[in-house]
């Protein structure tokens, strides 16, 4: 039957286009954020976050006052973890390990305050971002793909990417032909965060249409390896998001496989992207090249 | 001996620094360049150039005083800011980002249309050629020396400062640099040139200005200056920087390194198939430009990096690949090249620092939970001290705030009381006044006489050729050639410095000569 078997591979295809998209924003962003030399890895809290803000938005005013809601969380969530990792010198780590913390515990509660509900609410339809008529994807798809090429071509073919990459690379000699250090960074922090929050608002009210304080499940982490994997380059991360964007599908497809069901228990088989992420960096140790300043802040001799 | 030939294009007047820590480093010295000339900055370390230069290009400010540039005064916030207005300098470390090429570099934070083409047309007048689309880690030092100065250009400086630009060069490469500032010169640029190589400075200087301690000592033109005259006015006296090399009959091979092949970072061949000994009350120098496997040697040797093949035996013991702990047991002792690095703990007290690599002996530790015994450290401390003349603050004060030289002699104290067979000594000079490097140079002459092999590897040439017995000269990981110090004139060691084998610079020089 291969008219069947095309059809389901059409079909899986498409499922990609929703489950990448949100890994492809946040690695982006993540992407923008490092070559600066700030590391965040608060990017599953920012998703959470800004998914939650979106869902109210939405609810409120329409689906495109949900995305931009999110973006705005990001931004905000970004300047927070810019001023402190940028102009206070703090620790990164610990400042973006505090906004998933701090994520976790506001959402449960949000959640609860907002609608009444105890961990799970699903928005009415018309919350929903529509799907592009025809094809089935989601515009943010769309979107999240002119993305990864316009941040290619500004990081690797502009002087302004060669600013934010000096900057990450070595501050010093970025700082003595007269770059504005710690304002490319707080930028460059900023931007990366907002794409997050896309990322999380793509979540709550266009992909899954619904909120949890589970519902970026690993993504941000994810989106963190596929940095790595993509070698800090856009376009490579646009083929990562793919690829583990296929996992989580093929995890999802296999679930409803009746013979794999019997005889592999679902929670097992809900591990497929997970472990695929694991099989996969671990390869890529010591392969990729981070920029040489990252994660330290910048001083001044 | 004032000279006012020229219209200079920027005069500094009066300038004091004091540093944050009370360091006096200038002390009210005037200083200027006009277009069209090189003007060299000579001293000796710590005489104050560099800090000079640095007020200059806006990287320090200076504590008071005032810089006039082009009739007006000014004061810069930064060195950007200094690069602006059109000073522009560039530093012994190359301010350079690794990764990118170097067309990426010279136009970072001012890309402007038609950069490329601008680029390639100062390329072409001024003859420094890079290639463009290289990243600079893969470039020589040389090479990137020559991006920093395009860097300066393209930003179009009038004033271009350049800190000992030849210090990690070939002879060869020197060459080249000098043309470059000579034709720079000539389309009028006013280029300050800070050395402390008499030579170069006569070589390519039309005005010398000496500075000692922070203080201006003259200026001279490029005419009236010697030799003689220049090193006197740095140094303050006539020094004859001759060490007396003591003759002792050499005894058995203490160091035996047989066909030793080393990898460096990057998985390249850094020595490749080097053999040598070095016999009891010998000194072996090693010279040559840094960077062509003398770091990699060393650390072989020291137990510190892997020997891929070969052999490493010291005073008959097998030490090929072993734990530096049983290299040193084998009776190593080992002045490292960068003793802020490996050779103290800056943050620990000088007693602390003077038993590191020691601390396992009993002498100092109290069983059974292995206590460390204050009484005895503090006499072994105390005895170095007094044995290699360092002068401390206090047996407690940290190691960090001893001056350079004495640093350098609390680390040769503690390495020659292990009573070593065989010593490495590494740049043991670099960065010490005359006093602090006449002691250490006699000292080591004197460890001849007590039966101690030693392997000197300096990038100082006239160290090399004062203290060896005998001398190679390592270039990419290879022997030109081992001869002793009275056979190498400056040619043929410059030569095999830029690649050439003794007998092959042997047979140029003649060619030349007939």
């Amino acid at each position: 039957m291969p008219v069947e078997a095309l059809s389901q591979l059409a079909e899986i295809a498409r499922l990609t286009t929703f489950s990448m998209t949100p890994l492809l924003l946040a690695a982006i962003g993540e992407i923008i954020t490092e070559l600066a030399g700030v590391v965040n890895i608060g990017l599953e809290g920012i998703m959470l976050l800004a998914g939650f803000a979106a869902v109210a938005a939405a609810e409120a005013w329409g689906p495109l006052a949900g995305l931009l809601a999110g973006v705005l969380v990001g931004t905000l969530i970004g300047l927070l973890h810019g001023w402190i990792s940028v102009y206070l010198k703090g620790d990164q780590i610990i400042s973006g390990l505090g906004i998933n913390i701090f994520a976790l515990g506001f959402v449960a509660f949000g959640i609860e305050a907002l609608w009444g509900v105890r961990g799970y609410y699903t928005p009415p339809p018309e919350a929903k971002v529509p799907r592009i008529p025809g094809l089935g994807v989601s515009p943010t798809f769309i979107a999240a793909i002119v993305i990864a090429l316009v941040s290619y071509y500004v990081l690797y073919k502009t002087g302004i990417g060669l600013k934010i990459r000096a900057v990450g690379e070595k501050p010093d000699a970025a700082e003595s032909v007269g770059v504005h250090v710690e304002r490319v960074q707080l930028a460059a922090t900023v931007a990366g965060a907002a794409l997050s929050g896309l990322a999380g608002a793509f979540l709550s009210i266009d992909w899954l249409a619904a909120i949890t304080k589970e519902l970026p499940a690993g993504r941000g982490f994810i989106a963190l390896a596929i940095v790595n994997f993509a070698n800090w380059n856009p376009i490579l991360a646009l083929a990562g998001s793919g690829l583990f964007g296929f996992f989580w599908t093929l995890g999802e497809w296999v679930k409803n496989i009746g013979t794999i069901k019997a005889v592999i228990p679902i929670p097992l088989l809900n591990t497929i992207p997970y472990v695929a992420t694991l099989v996969v960096t671990a390869g890529l140790i010591g392969k990729s090249r981070p920029p040489a300043h990252i994660g330290r802040p910048y001083r001044r001799e | 001996m004032e000279l006012q030939e020229c219209k200079p294009i920027v005069e500094m007047k009066n300038i004091v620094k004091v540093y944050l820590d009370g360091t006096v480093a200038l002390r009210g010295v005037d200083f200027d360049v006009c277009p069209g000339e090189v003007h060299a900055l000579l001293g000796e370390n710590g005489a104050g150039k560099t800090t000079l230069m640095k007020i200059l290009a806006g990287v320090l400010k200076p504590t008071s005083g005032e810089i006039v540039l082009e009739g007006k005064h000014v004061r810069f916030s930064s060195s950007a800011d200094a690069l602006s207005k059109g000073i522009g300098m560039v530093h012994q470390h190359p301010a350079l980002v690794p990764v990118f090429t170097a067309y990426e570099n010279i136009v970072l934070g001012a890309y402007r249309p038609g950069a490329r083409a601008e680029i390639e047309k100062l390329m072409e007048e001024t003859g420094l050629k890079v290639p463009l689309d290289a990243p600079v880690e893969s470039l020589p030092l040389g090479i990137q020396q020559k991006v920093e100065i395009l860097k300066m250009l393209y930003r179009r400086v009038k004033v271009l400062i350049l800190d000992e630009p030849t210090t990690n060069l070939s002879p060869l490469e020197t060459r080249e640099l000098f043309r470059v500032l000579r034709s720079l010169r000539s389309r009028g640029a006013a280029i300050v040139f800070i050395s402390h190589k008499l030579r170069e400075v006569l070589e390519v200087a039309d005005r010398i200005t000496v500075l000692r301690k922070g203080v201006k000592v003259g200026t001279v033109s490029a005419e009236e200056a010697t030799p003689t005259l220049l090193a006197k006015m740095m140094v303050g006296r006539e020094v004859e920087m001759v060490v007396s090399k003591p003759r002792v009959a050499l005894g058995e091979e203490l160091l035996v390194v047989r066909d030793l092949w080393v990898r460096s970072d990057l998985g390249t061949w850094a020595v490749k198939g080097v053999s040598f000994s070095v016999r009891a009350g010998e000194i072996f120098g090693i010279a040559g430009v840094e960077g062509n496997g003398q770091k990699e040697l060393v650390e072989a040797i020291s137990g510190l990096r892997r020997a891929e093949k070969g052999k490493i035996v010291i005073g008959g013991i097998d030490v090929t690949n072993k734990h530096p702990l049983e290299v040193y047991a084998a009776g190593l002792a080992h002045i490292p090249e960068d003793r802020q690095r490996y050779g103290l703990v800056l943050e620990m007290t000088v007693a602390e620092n003077a038993i590191l690599g020691v601390q396992r002996s009993p002498r100092f530790q109290q069983p059974p939970i292995m206590k460390i015994k204050w009484s005895e450290v503090f006499s072994h401390a105390r005895e170095i001290i007094k044995n290699f003349n360092v002068q401390v603050p206090g047996l407690t004060a940290k190691a960090k705030t001893l001056s350079g030289g004495n640093q350098q002699k609390l680390v040769v104290g503690r390495e020659l009381t292990k009573k070593p067979r065989v010593l490495l000594a590494v740049n043991p000079t670099r960065g010490l006044d005359v006093a602090a490097t006449e002691y250490i140079q006699n000292l080591l002459a004197s460890l001849k006489e007590k039966g101690i092999a030693i392997l000197l590897v300096s990038s100082n040439l006239d160290e090399v050729l004062q203290l060896s017995d005998r001398v190679a000269v390592i270039y990419e990981g290879e022997f030109m050639g081992v001869a002793r110090p009275e056979e190498l004139t400056e040619e043929l060691l410059g030569l095999m410095m830029g690649g050439y084998s003794l007998d092959k610079a042997r047979e140029v020089l003649s060619r030349k000569t007939t």
